[in-house]
């Protein structure tokens, strides 16, 4: 089991602005899992940092890449 | 003599009791008989086969702006909502110094996405304070409005520039209270505050460097008066959201107020998400805590185009690759045949017929009109494409600004959301009439309520949908003498056809100022709407009637 929370999946929602979201489910060391929304620009500066081009890629990366996300603005 | 008879409808007259057919008499703008009337009137009207109800009342816009040239509110008055609640999410237009007007502006064009020109032409800035304010709009309403002070602007009117980079002194919270009591004397009818919104130049807007003891203070002064909070909490995190109905059940116990956040919305991606906000909710009003979740009765769409890279696309690798390209090598990408051929093949063997056929092109933009409101299976039939191909070939002709919109992408289970709309601790709202008027439209979620959730699936019943958008709203927000068809009530009046009560297809209209553009939705099945006892909207016309007030 990893020693950080990771990105165990994601799915695209609908926001409430109109636009497409990134819902991610986090889990954490122990096995706890959580939900964080992202909205649609953070969610593409997740999936560029996650060098992602598809939302499955995005499993398995460590929590620490929606901080690389939120920074690159 | 009466001003007004509605003669032999199906009278639902807000109480939730049963229907019964008969009349509804009108003197002096007041409900003055209900039942079987006798007697002259200067005008009848035949609600023959239609429903007689109180007008609605829809608790959360940001028509704010608009009402200062617009007195009803279009389109909101013609769905049969007589009474608006602008001023919500932290951001009324008053009060607010001359001098801070351009910083609360842009705070305004975030939210409503008005031009520019809607501050600059539409309307002379005539106030400073919130009498001011209510004496500008109150000269030209058709439609009841009953305003929240926005905690930001206070806080700009006590602090300036500082309200957006600290938390408040003893002194400057002290001289909040006093200004939102002003506010509150001069007919607002609560504050409302946010957790979420951001300015133009994406900072936080002022109510978000406020501490509890800052809240806590206004509350107070609520409680002084009875009004409500109103929140945008952290909406996108549900344990926040849960954290922050417990901060507002403690100030509405504290200080004897009603408080009320929103928005509440239901996606199959966070299915557990809504649930456990009620469940919370219900916890606190067994405490005795009044905490309304506003939860919206339409579907939420998403819209985009390839202007701006979107998650729509997000499980396309080659279209994520594309889109998020620079403006110039995203074009030199879209144009050359191997990287779209590589493109559609993403979409598999149908080319998009699955994921794409249904979106619709959206309209207020290069848009063709012929193609507007069609849907992008069709247009590519016509043109012997695939749905993908058809899509990028019509970006590209049209400088990529042409809009599509994949309809019912959350909050959009029936099955789901009636239940939760008729649970007697939601309440009907979060429309945001008047905001977002460039993403989409955010008018006749109450032709919606009806259409779909009494005609189509039956989850709510007639009488019980018409409580929850009148009666109860005038409840919960203590407007006294609405919401209900009862004698020496405001005639607020909504003649409507229960068979075909109804939202109309989303349409880009270019009526802001500046001809700027908005999306709207026209009303179905909504004969005549009543404002005090005067038509104010008949036969699909708005007539002259200027019987609005600011009402409290």
């Amino acid at each position: 089991m990893s020693a950080e929370a990771v990105i165990a999946g994601a799915e695209i929602a609908a926001g409430h602005d109109g636009s497409a979201e990134l819902v991610l489910r986090l889990r954490y060391p122990g096995g706890a899992e959580g939900v964080v929304v992202l909205e649609a620009e953070k969610g593409l500066e997740l999936m560029a940092a996650c060098g992602a081009a598809h939302l499955d890629e995005l499993a398995g990366h460590s929590w620490r890449k929606l901080l690389e996300g939120a920074c690159s603005t | 003599m009466f001003d007004v008879i509605v003669r032999n409808g199906l009278v639902v007259d807000g109480s939730g009791e049963a229907a019964f057919k008969g009349d509804v008499a009108v003197k002096d703008g007041l409900i003055a008989a209900v039942g079987t009337v006798s007697g002259p009137a200067r005008r009848e009207i035949d609600a023959g086969g239609r429903v007689i109800a109180p007008g609605f009342i829809d608790p959360h816009t940001h028509f704010d702006v608009q009402l200062l040239w617009d007195g009803a509110a279009r389109p909101a008055l013609e769905h049969g909502v007589t009474c608006i609640v602008p001023g919500n999410c932290s951001l009324s237009l008053a009060p607010l110094k001359a001098a801070d007007r351009s910083k609360v502006v842009g705070m305004f064009q975030q939210i409503e996405e008005m031009p520019p020109e809607a501050f600059t032409q539409a309307f002379e800035w005539s106030w400073e304070d919130f009498a001011g304010y209510r004496d500008a709009i109150a000269r030209k309403l058709s439609i009841n409005v009953a305003p929240l002070v926005g905690h930001s602007v206070i806080r700009l009117w006590v602090m300036g520039e500082a309200a957006q980079q600290r938390t408040a002194t003893a002194d400057e919270i002290a001289a909040m209270q006093d200004v939102l009591r002003e506010c509150l004397d001069a007919g607002a009818v609560g504050l409302s505050t946010s957790f979420v919104d951001l300015d133009e130049h994406g900072r936080p807007v002022p109510s978000r460097f406020a501490d509890f003891a800052e809240l806590d203070a206004l509350s107070a002064v609520l409680g002084e008066f009875g009004r409500m909070l109103q929140c945008v909490p952290e909406f996108y995190d549900v344990d926040i959201t849960i954290a922050r109905i417990d901060q507002l059940s403690e100030l509405s116990l504290k200080h004897g107020i009603p408080t009320t956040f929103s928005p509440v919305f239901d996606n199959t991606s966070t299915p557990d998400n809504a649930p456990r906000i009620l469940a919370r909710v219900e916890e606190q009003f067994a405490r005795g805590a009044r905490v309304w979740p506003q939860m919206q009765t339409r579907p939420i769409d998403i819209s985009f185009s390839l202007l701006r890279p979107s998650l729509f696309f997000a499980r396309l690798p080659r279209w994520v690759r594309v889109l998020r390209q620079p403006l110039e090598a995203r074009l030199t990408s879209l144009t050359d045949p191997e990287t779209v051929a590589k493109m559609v093949e993403d979409l598999g063997p149908d080319g998009g017929r699955k994921m794409m056929g249904g979106l619709i092109v959206r309209g207020g933009d290069a848009a063709p009109a012929e193609f507007v409101g069609r849907t992008l299976g069709e247009i590519a039939a016509e043109r012997c494409q695939v749905p993908a191909q058809a899509l990028i070939d019509m970006s590209l002709e049209h400088g990529l600004d042409v809009a599509f919109l994949a309809a019912d992408m959350g909050h959009e289970n029936t099955d789901r959301i009636g239940p939760m709309l008729a649970h007697p601790l939601v309440h009907i709202g979060a429309s945001d009439g008047g905001a977002h008027i460039a993403s989409f439209s955010t008018y006749g979620d109450t032709g919606y309520l009806f259409s779909e959730f009494v005609r189509k699936s039956g989850l709510l019943g007639l009488e019980q949908a018409v409580r929850k958008i009148t009666a109860e709203t005038a409840d919960i927000w203590g407007l006294k003498g609405r919401g209900r068809l009862t004698p020496g009530h405001a005639a607020d009046i909504v003649i409507f056809d229960p068979e075909t009560i109804d939202r109309a297809d989303e349409r880009p209209v270019f009526d802001m100022p500046g001809e700027g553009m908005r999306y709207v939705r026209d009303a179905r099945g909504i004969d005549t709407v009543l404002v005090n006892g005067e038509v104010a909207y008949t036969a699909g016309a708005y007539t002259d009637a200027r019987s609005g007030v600011v009402c409290t």
